[in-house]
């Protein structure tokens, strides 16, 4: 009886999988109908404003006697180069490609100039429309090309505002073993409290470059996709950690936890580097000593965050374990450095923001969740709340040295 | 810091070798261009129906010289792959050249075959009913412009319909030549009208010329003999800037301001207000090639520069 209905169940079933197609069929039907009677629907309405026709100037960089330039169609309309200016004047250029551009698709201008060293410099790409787009550089200076010195020269960028400071941070951990409960908790909060201020901080950095790209490749929704990525990732890894550890599904703990948080901001580390990374090979970005500094100060913190949680275990935590979590930690920044300085970064770099903001929110979550449930008084101890604020502050403080 | 050196060294900016190579490949610095290389619009002798005006006509008061300026809304090429939606007297970005001589009487028929409403206003000596302020024309209508031809010298036409810098940036202006009794010594004769054009709608010039397209007579230069006269009859209708120039390298000439009395002044460079026009008469010492551009760096490097050939 029972299989009898499965059986008359199953023909009906196969057929409302099938349906699923008819929707997607009248759908192609629909686009192309709307498609090939466009323009009387425009006529209908009566409005028709001309496209903006403003190129997306990508990356600017400077060689020897040159300027390169890249461009990119955003919008809809075919879109012409037509004259190329450098500090409002007309110059000679040659193109890598035609010079007009289909939606989305990019082309290099190269321009033979004579400029001037460390000057501000603004290029200017101008459509078969007359409409100019402009880009003002502050400092001209050499892009550095792919050579064995600017590998190493980035690599180290990376490995100071990056590795070193964190390993530095980790060192505290035979000190924060010491430490009585509550003020273990007190630096698990400040933990929490600094991750949240990287969160923010890359979640804002995410949307304002997102806001500067091409509204067709850009769009708040690239953030969330990215804060989904790495926010959900996070989730399923915590879980996934935490069974392994404790066998079951209790709050994240120890070095489990210290890895967790150690990935979160080897993510923000990464978007650090990029950014770091492409300002410097824009000359856009000074980078001194002073510069250094600071960020090895802001950084250092991150190393004290990866040490908290990791106290807490107890037990003496084996050196190469915490080499592994100043690398996890601090060497994206390395390879984060060599994409920004070598290549256009700029959608990778919304996207490496908000997912080390979505890493950052997780990590937080993991944190503030062993603290309610671990730490003497929970959260509303003085010394949770302090703590937090406390982190906030630091990270602040640390900041404005940048 | 160990961190500094390493980050200079990255960077690769401050070798010497970099800075000398730099000025190696300057070669194509664009101030200098010349001929085929010059991003420039336009076939060659393109814009001969404005530079080389009709000959004078003696002076015979009374005798009527009629012409016809239709407006037209026409798309025009004003640097090289740059088009601009202009408004024109028939068709080109300055209108054609009125010439007259003094004591002719002028009859101007006016077809507005734009979408805007426009004038003609003639700068000179006319009845107030003449002067192109109150007789608007609309879009389809026409109006007869009829006057004596007076004082000689170097003016101008435009249109003055409000918003006047609207309607004068698009191109509605023109040369209007009124030959004085006594006729001028020959001289190979030249008109430049100096424009710029705004063709992003901020309110500043993206480009300057004379006669309507960026860097022409840098790409075809202006051959003049130089046992001959060159007389420039020369106007500024720059909108948006306030002042523009005139510029001639390795050579003085004599600039007659309006061109109305033998007043002259012997210099190579000239200034020019929204509307000040005049005669510029050069009687070349050299042969070769010689610039021509505004003194204002800007425009010269945004259109306005050519080149005299001067030749035996």
């Amino acid at each position: 009886m029972s299989a009898e209905s499965g059986a008359a169940r199953r023909p009906t079933t196969a057929r409302w999988r099938l349906w699923a197609f008819v929707p997607l069929v009248l759908l192609v039907g629909a686009v192309a109908l709307a498609g090939g009677t466009g323009a009387p629907v425009t006529e209908l309405v009566r409005s028709n404003p001309p496209p903006a026709d403003e190129f997306a100037i990508r990356r600017v960089t400077f060689e020897p006697g040159e300027i390169r330039i890249r461009v990119t169609n955003p919008q809809q309309a075919d879109l012409t180069i037509a004259t190329v200016t450098v500090d409002d004047a007309v110059v000679p250029y040659e193109l890598d490609g035609p010079g007009t551009l289909g939606r989305l698709r990019s082309a290099t201008i190269v321009v033979p100039f004579d400029w001037v060293q460390d000057d501000p410099i603004t290029v200017g790409v101008t459509s078969s429309s007359g409409i100019q787009t402009t880009e003002a550089i502050p400092a001209a200076v050499e892009t550095p090309g792919v050579s064995g010195g600017s590998i190493l020269g980035y690599g180290l960028i990376g490995l100071l505002v990056g590795v070193v400071p964190v390993a530095l941070g980790l060192l505290w951990l035979p000190t924060l073993r010491q430490t009585a409960p509550e003020w273990l908790a007190a630096f698990m909060a400040l933990t929490a409290g600094l991750l949240s201020f990287l969160a923010v901080e890359a979640l804002s950095e995410a949307l304002t470059l997102q806001a500067a790209l091409p509204s067709a490749v850009g769009g708040a929704g690239v953030v969330l996709l990215g804060f989904a990525l790495s926010y959900l990732t996070l989730t399923l890894l915590s879980h996934r950690l935490g069974r392994g550890s404790a066998g079951s599904a209790g709050p994240l703990r120890g070095l489990a936890l210290a890895t967790l948080v150690a990935i979160g901001i080897g993510l923000h580390n990464f978007g650090e580097g990029l950014a770091i990374g492409s300002s410097f090979a824009l000359g856009e970005l000074a980078l001194g000593t002073f510069f250094i500094v600071g960020f090895m100060l802001h950084n250092v913190t991150e190393g004290l965050g990866i040490a908290a949680p990791a106290a807490e275990d107890g037990e003496a935590v084996r050196f190469s374990r915490l080499a592994v979590l100043a690398l996890v930690a601090g060497a994206p920044a390395i390879l984060g450095a060599w994409l920004g300085g070598f290549f256009t970064s700029d959608i990778l770099a919304v996207v490496f923001f908000a997912a080390a903001a979505g890493a950052a929110a997780e990590v937080v979550l993991e944190v503030v969740r062993f603290v309610a449930r671990k730490a003497p008084g929970g959260l509303t101890s003085p010394h949770v709340i302090g703590g937090f604020l406390a982190g906030l502050a630091v990270m602040y403080a640390t900041g404005l040295l940048v | 810091m160990a961190g500094v050196p390493l980050i200079r060294f990255a960077a690769g900016a401050e070798g010497g070798v970099e800075r000398f190579a730099v000025h190696d490949q300057a070669a194509l610095g664009h101030a200098s261009m010349i001929g085929d290389q010059v991003p420039a619009p336009g076939a060659p002798g393109a814009l001969d129906s404005l530079l080389l005006p009709t000959p004078p006509l003696p002076h015979e008061p009374g005798r009527v010289r009629e012409y016809r300026l239709q407006a037209i809304d026409r798309e025009i090429e004003v640097a090289q792959g740059v088009h601009f939606a202009a408004w024109t007297y028939n068709g080109t970005v300055p209108g054609p050249v009125i010439r007259a001589t003094e004591d002719d009487l002028l009859r101007v028929r006016f077809v507005n075959g734009g979408a805007h409403p426009h004038t003609i206003h003639f700068h000179g000596i006319h009845p107030a009913n003449m002067d192109g302020v109150f007789e608007v024309v609309d879009s389809g209508d026409e109006f007869t412009y009829e006057f004596p031809a007076r004082p000689y010298g170097m003016h101008l036409y435009h249109c003055h319909t409000t918003p006047l810098k609207k309607h004068i940036h698009k191109g509605l202006y023109g040369a209007f030549i009124i030959d004085p009794p006594e006729p001028r010594k020959p001289a190979k004769e030249l008109v430049m009208v100096m424009n710029g054009f705004d063709t992003d709608g901020d309110g500043e010039n993206n480009f300057y010329s004379v006669n309507g397209k960026a860097f022409y007579y840098a790409k075809y230069p202006i051959e003049v003999r130089r046992s001959e006269t060159v007389r420039i009859y020369l106007a500024n209708l720059t909108e948006f800037d306030l002042i523009n120039s005139f510029h001639l390298h390795g050579e003085f000439f004599r600039y007659y301001p309006t061109g109305s009395t033998d007043f002259f002044e012997y210099t190579d460079t000239v200034m020019l207000s929204q509307g000040q026009r005049g005669i510029i008469e050069i009687d070349f010492h050299h042969t070769g090639k010689f610039m021509f551009h505004a003194h204002q760096s800007e425009f010269t490097e945004l259109g306005w520069m050519g080149f005299f050939d001067v030749v035996d």
